[in-house]
């Protein structure tokens, strides 16, 4: 049975309008009928408490406050609406340190640019029907950056290191 | 191996499930939704030439502001307007100027900020991409545009060794 995409209220963030209308059309297409846009980390900050969405999607690079900085302040900032929202991040960035930069941010899901339909789609469904865990430590807060659980982890500790150094 | 570094790790309730209803589960995407997305991106092609010509137009202005008042803001806008060609120009059938500008992007992305941008390598990489748009070349294999593409994508590679 399809998902009741009507129901869903989704935030999308980019400063270049025609790639925001481009991921607008998807997203009405899919059945989406409540969505919120803004093109620029400030006036996102605005949208999310005024709609609070049930997810974002963001660009990265804008100017001002960026994608990244966005989600950060989502997670941690006291005055967030939801800090658990998933976030889905739109970026031409494919350097596995940068998708990594990302990650540590609190971005739930990537989507490498061009933007398909398809990857769209499947990135939904990740966040609807496989939702991560989410950590919280002194250094972060977001969803598990891991992606299988937690517990079946058997590699070294890196975070334990990286926390004690902070 | 018993973990003890001081993490909470917690699974909240999963609302969206709940409030979407349905879901495809096992079955694979919903495909009437992906149907439509598709025929609906198909009608906005149209404006995609549009779209095209605006980017480059954004390129080049953020060039000749980046001539005008060489700063760190312009810089920046300059590396935006070509990380937005790199992400998009292949949707707007411009696959090449998506390559051409992904070189761009790494030039001036990776180049570290105390280094002078090579202005003869942006100028290179920004009329490629106005010949580019300006010829139509929408062919990927089109061979004049592979050539020039790989020789920008050489000399940025160099630069960022040097």
């Amino acid at each position: 049975m399809p998902y009741q995409f009507d129901r869903l209220k989704v935030l999308v963030v980019d400063d270049n309008a025609h790639m925001r209308k481009l991921v607008v059309t998807i997203l009405q297409a899919f059945g989406v009928s409540q969505v919120s846009e803004a093109d620029n980390g400030e006036h996102a900050w605005v949208a999310l408490r005024e709609h609070n969405p049930d997810i974002c999607v963001f660009d990265w690079m804008m100017e001002g406050m960026s994608g990244l900085d966005l989600v950060q302040k989502i997670r941690t900032d006291p005055q967030t609406p939801n800090p658990f929202v998933p976030v889905i991040m739109l970026t031409g960035h494919t350097h596995i340190d940068q998708v990594r930069q990302a990650r540590d941010a609190g971005v739930n899901e990537f989507i490498a640019k061009p933007v398909s339909v398809k990857t769209m789609m499947q990135r939904l469904q990740s966040v609807i029907e496989s939702p991560r865990p989410y950590v919280r430590t002194k250094v972060y807060f977001g969803p598990c950056r891991r992606r299988r659980g937690a517990d079946e982890y058997r590699g070294p500790e890196r975070r334990e290191k990286k926390e004690a150094a902070a | 191996m018993a973990r003890q570094q001081p993490i909470e790790l917690f699974m909240p309730p999963n609302m969206l499930k709940a409030k979407l209803g349905g879901g495809t589960g096992t079955a694979g995407p919903d495909m009437a939704a992906i149907k439509r997305a598709e025929a609906a991106l198909e009608q906005l092609h149209e404006e995609f030439a549009q779209w095209a010509a605006s980017d480059v137009e954004n390129l080049m202005a953020a060039r000749a502001r980046f001539g005008k008042t060489p700063d760190s803001g312009s810089r920046a806008a300059l590396l935006r307007a070509a990380h937005d060609m790199k992400g998009q120009a292949a949707t707007f059938d411009y696959p090449m100027i998506a390559r051409v500008a992904g070189s761009l992007s790494k030039l001036i992305g990776e180049l570290p900020e105390k280094r002078d941008l090579p202005l003869a390598l942006v100028d290179a990489h920004v009329s490629a991409i106005h010949v580019i748009y300006r010829d139509k070349v929408m062919d990927e294999s089109n061979k004049t545009a592979m050539v020039l593409a790989a020789e920008l994508e050489n000399q940025v590679a160099a630069l960022l060794k040097s």
